[in-house]
């Protein structure tokens, strides 16, 4: 081990060689470590100076180092490590010495080689520069950090880490999982231990060890295992061994896990179909109320859409700017961002309501060329505040990720989705249905003429309705920032897919709406699988084409003011 | 006093007159007219606004040096609005009413491909350069552009050395991914991965496997199918994606991606079509650890990239249009090889002594050597550039830590069918 390294004499050749080193790392960005520095023990003293030595080493002593490095089983390399990944790990030179620090949660300063937390004058922090691993070197690192992975506390990272060590199919790591397999207390981790070990024999064992395997494999329904299941087959085919019992239990093994795929990959599609239509619902439900209730057809529809990811976008940045992007009020922003599209959107269908949209209320071919003539109005003012690039809009932490069970997942975005898609419609509902409200817009809508003789302030309800419907446009492209693109053509792309979903599921008929949102979603992910995106869409728009041709009216054809006109 | 005012407004038509000759006179003598033939609106425009901006830099350092031949450079803005035929006429315009000496343009190969036979009709000279699929190469057009043996073999090259066995193909339905994936497919197989290790759905012609890709529309926004497919095949490990997916495609693509779990040392993607510029409308941070590949990267260390990016700031503060962005404007590939076919050009023609244009083909097809930003390059030819392939890691600040480095790699377009 090199105990200390003369910082003053490497220095010369650290900077030439690696590229990582020579770029601008001026910017400094006061980001968080994912763990606090643990206290060391011993042994952590010796992991640390083996790491702050790799740090600094040229790419001939990197093999030694690692090598080095192997033989300490220390958690503290794999937080030194991700914080050196993440660019969290400075390189202070001074004239006298030079010091490797990392920069950590609590906002310190701490030295590598030893943990102790130390105070920079503003002049240090200027000069520290920031520090890379090349890539090749993380490759090498992550054999260590992958075994030192198992010994995680978070149950997912051992998963993680065991299918990979199996997935190597090293001899070397078999024992580390079998040490690991008898004090491992997660049933799931079990299992994936199991499944590592297995497939890791099914290189490195003896024929009884090898069959095995292929029998608990076939049991675990391994998805990971196929190819290496599929390279046995092969090889038993080769030596001509086809017939023996082990090509034969690969052959089950293979099915059985094929059957396996097969019923998840429907369960997939099925929820992404779900998705996609819950995206499809929440984009068009706006345009169900004021096409399909109100009868005016909104060409800037679309353009209420983007509004809603602009104040996204907007709401953002006024987070970064106050509380700062890794904040935990950041994660914030999305909550506050859904009310404040909705809001914006809906003051802004208001005035277009009362300035434009009333006097076109008996002629649909005006409000159509007139809707149309706003939304470009729209598009060119978005791109003369925002400009004609798209605009950057993160996820919060919390959003990232995924739930996974029975084997698929589902990310946290596509689930929220989903759930704000139940909730506009359970709004909506309850507005149209148990409110006074609802229950004149619902009179209005039907005769317009009767309800005012009747006493319904018609005009105010007109403006309400379209403010609704402008802000629930506004809500779904809020929700559309976290897996798209927000831009000043944003709308264009869901335009023609809102027209489709309210003709589908009849003019006028929310319950329509929601139900044909779902059907195209589910149609649309059910046949990608076998026909691709391309022609899969091409596809629903000709089962849609032939749908309207049998049911004109949609799904649940429905007298509406617009269809008496 | 009638008579002096005669008098007057006699010299005043004289002077005027004498100053409007001399005006066109310098107009037609001291100026050389060039083109610009690029989206100024449309889909297109966010990218192609960048190249016309580059090149009005290109032209002002030209003059303030003492021009070409000594004749001041006259730019032609043309706008090709993001519309092919569109783009046909514009190049008719600048060709036959203009008479540029030179035109610098297109963006995507189907622009390219539809002012290809109006170059060659009218003898002009087109400079092309933006990465693109090979399988061309027109007597009128030089393409400064990277061809596929730049910028995809050499970052399958790499993938391969980092011990990459699966490749998945994913791209946007149109030309240039279509041909591309034909050629990476053939090489693929050529350095012996097996057909079911390519992903992404093989084309078959009849019993033969020839291509391999799953292909999206322009504009696509639901990935969760493909990410899924993805995952399905990375599961066993040692598993990639070669992406070719064109324009904000690439954001539902990343973020689905991001939210998957895929990380970038699990299953890393490399893109063709993503560099500085486009990541400044892009959740860089969806794309930390991934990688591209390029012939030119902004974070270049070299005294010759120093002075372009600072040379191309200044004049953005100074002396830019007020039609040019200003703001957190920043240096990429298709920029500098813009930028570099300006001077090709300028050297041919000094070369010939000319600007008429088969001498300045001639000159080009000698070989040209010019010191750009990303390195060296020199003319070839065939029509294309030997120059320097970088391969590069995205930070999180949409810079590329750059990799690898490939000195002067040669342009070859004609790829298909090489590999066998």
């Amino acid at each position: 081990m090199i105990a200390t390294c003369n910082l003053q004499e490497t220095q010369v050749h650290l900077y030439t060689p690696s590229r990582s080193l020579l770029l601008d790392y001026k910017r400094r960005i006061f980001r968080l470590v994912v763990s606090l520095l643990i206290v060391c023990s011993a042994s952590a003293r010796d992991a640390r100076s083996v790491m702050a030595d790799l740090i600094l080493s040229e790419k001939a002593q990197q093999g030694d180092l690692i090598e080095e490095l192997s033989t300490f089983g220390d958690t503290i390399i794999t937080e030194i490590y991700e914080a050196w990944r993440t660019g969290e790990i400075y390189l202070l030179d001074q004239e006298s010495s030079s010091q490797l620090l990392q920069f950590t949660t609590s906002q310190q300063w701490a030295l590598i080689k030893n943990g102790e937390v130390i105070n920079l004058t503003e002049a240090e922090v200027e000069k520290a520069k920031k520090m890379r691993p090349a890539r090749a070197l993380r490759k090498q690192m992550k054999r260590i950090i992958d075994t030192l992975g198992l010994k995680a506390a978070d149950a997912s990272l051992r998963i993680d880490s065991a299918i990979k060590l199996g997935r190597s199919q090293k001899l070397e790591f078999i024992p580390s999982l079998e040490a690991r397999l008898l004090i491992e207390p997660a049933k799931e981790v079990q299992l994936a231990l199991k499944e590592a070990l297995a497939i890791s024999q099914l290189a490195n064992g003896n024929e009884a060890e090898v069959m095995d395997a292929v029998r608990s494999l076939a049991d675990l329904k391994s998805v990971a295992s196929r190819a290496f299941l599929q390279t046995v087959l092969a090889q038993e085919i080769e030596n001509e061994r086809g017939d023996e019992p082990l090509a034969e239990a690969c052959q089950q093994a293979l099915s059985k896990i094929e059957t396996h795929i097969k019923q998840q990959e429907f369960f997939g599609s099925f929820f992404r179909g779900i998705s996609t239509g819950s995206v499809l619902l929440i984009v068009s439900f706006g345009l169900a109320i004021t096409f399909g209730l109100m009868g005016v057809i909104n060409m800037a529809h679309g353009e209420f859409v983007a509004i809603g990811g602009y104040v996204t976008f907007l709401v953002q940045n006024l987070f970064i700017q106050v509380w700062g992007l890794s904040s935990s009020a950041f994660g914030w922003y999305f909550i506050v961002a859904l009310p404040t599209s909705f809001i914006v959107a809906a003051a802004m269908g208001f005035l277009m309501e009362k300035s434009i949209i009333r006097f076109l209320y008996r002629r649909p071919l005006e409000s159509l060329l007139c809707t149309w003539g706003i939304s470009m109005i729209m598009q060119q003012s978005f791109r003369l505040i925002f400009g004609a690039a798209n605009v950057q809009v993160n996820n919060p932490t919390w959003l990232m990720g995924n739930l996974s069970f029975g084997g698929f997942q589902m990310s946290y975005t596509r689930l929220l989705i989903i759930l704000i898609a139940l909730i506009v419609v359970a709004l909506t509902w309850l507005l149209l249905r148990q409110t006074n409200l609802g229950l004149h817009i619902r009179a209005v809508m039907q005769n317009r003429d009767m309800a005012s003789s009747l006493g319904v302030p018609v005009a105010r309800v007109n403006t309400m309705t379209f403010a609704l419907g402008c802000g629930l446009a506004a809500l779904g492209g809020a929700v559309l920032s976290q897996i798209g693109n927000v831009g000043p053509s944003m709308g264009q792309a869901y335009i023609v897919d809102s027209f489709m979903v309210v003709v589908t599921g009849s003019v006028g008929n929310l319950l329509g709406a929601g139900l044909s949102a779902m059907g195209i979603g589910l149609v649309d992910q059910l046949l990608q699988p076998s026909l691709g995106p391309v022609l899969g869409k091409i596809t629903v728009f000709i089962v849609i084409i032939l749908f309207l041709q049998w049911r004109p009216g949609g799904l649940f054809p429905a007298r509406s003011r617009s269809l008496e006109d | 006093m009638n008579k002096l005012i005669r008098i007057i407004s006699r010299f005043v038509t004289f002077g005027a007159l004498a100053i409007s000759t001399a005006f066109t006179h310098l107009h037609s003598e001291d100026t050389v007219k060039v083109g610009i033939l690029h989206s100024l609106s449309g889909t297109m425009a966010i990218s192609e606004t960048s190249l016309r901006d580059v090149l009005l830099f290109t032209f002002d350092e030209i003059n303030a040096s003492g021009g070409v031949l000594g004749k001041m450079i006259e730019p032609v803005e043309a706008d090709g609005a993001s519309d092919w035929p569109t783009f046909a006429e514009k190049a008719e315009e600048l060709l036959a009413k203009d008479e540029a000496s030179a035109v610098f343009g297109c963006w995507t190969s189907v622009s390219r491909k539809f002012v290809l036979p109006v170059f060659e009709k009218y003898n002009g000279l087109l400079f092309y350069p933006v990465q693109y699929e090979g399988e061309e190469e027109s007597p009128n057009i030089f393409y400064t552009a990277e061809a596929v043996g730049q910028q995809a073999i050499p970052a399958v090259d790499y993938l391969l050395e980092e011990g990459y066995t699966k490749f998945y193909l994913i791209g946007t339905d149109y030309v240039y991914p279509q041909t591309t994936n034909i050629v990476l497919f053939e090489y693929l197989l050529s350095k012996g991965i097996p057909v079911e290790n390519i992903g992404g759905g093989i084309r078959y012609e009849g019993d033969v496997a020839v291509s391999a890709g799953n292909y999206t529309p322009f504009g696509h926004t639901d990935f969760q199918q493909i990410v899924a497919e993805i995952k399905d095949f990375a599961a066993s490990g040692g598993a990639c994606v070669v992406n070719t997916i064109n324009g904000d495609a690439n954001v539902p693509f990343f973020k689905e991606i991001a939210s998957s779990g895929l990380t970038s040392d699990d299953c890393p993607i490399v893109s063709f079509s993503l560099s500085e510029d486009e990541f400044r409308g892009l959740p860089t941070k969806d794309l930390v650890g991934h990688l591209g590949c390029w012939t030119y990267f902004m974070s270049i260390d070299s005294p010759a990239n120093d002075a372009f990016k600072a040379n191309f700031q200044e004049w953005l503060a100074d002396s830019a249009p007020a039609a040019v962005q200003k703001e957190g404007r920043v240096t990429c590939s298709p920029m500098v090889l813009s930028y570099n076919g300006v001077y090709l050009w300028k050297a041919a023609v000094e070369k010939a002594g000319t600007f008429e244009t088969d001498a300045v083909i001639a000159a080009l097809e000698s070989g040209i050597s010019f010191d750009g930003p990303g390195g060296k390059v020199t003319t070839q030819e065939n029509h294309h550039l030997t120059k320097s392939v970088y391969i590069g890691e995205t930070l999180e600040d949409g810079q590329f830590d750059i990799l690898e480095v490939m000195p002067d790699v040669y342009g070859e377009p004609w790829l298909k069918g090489t590999f066998k």
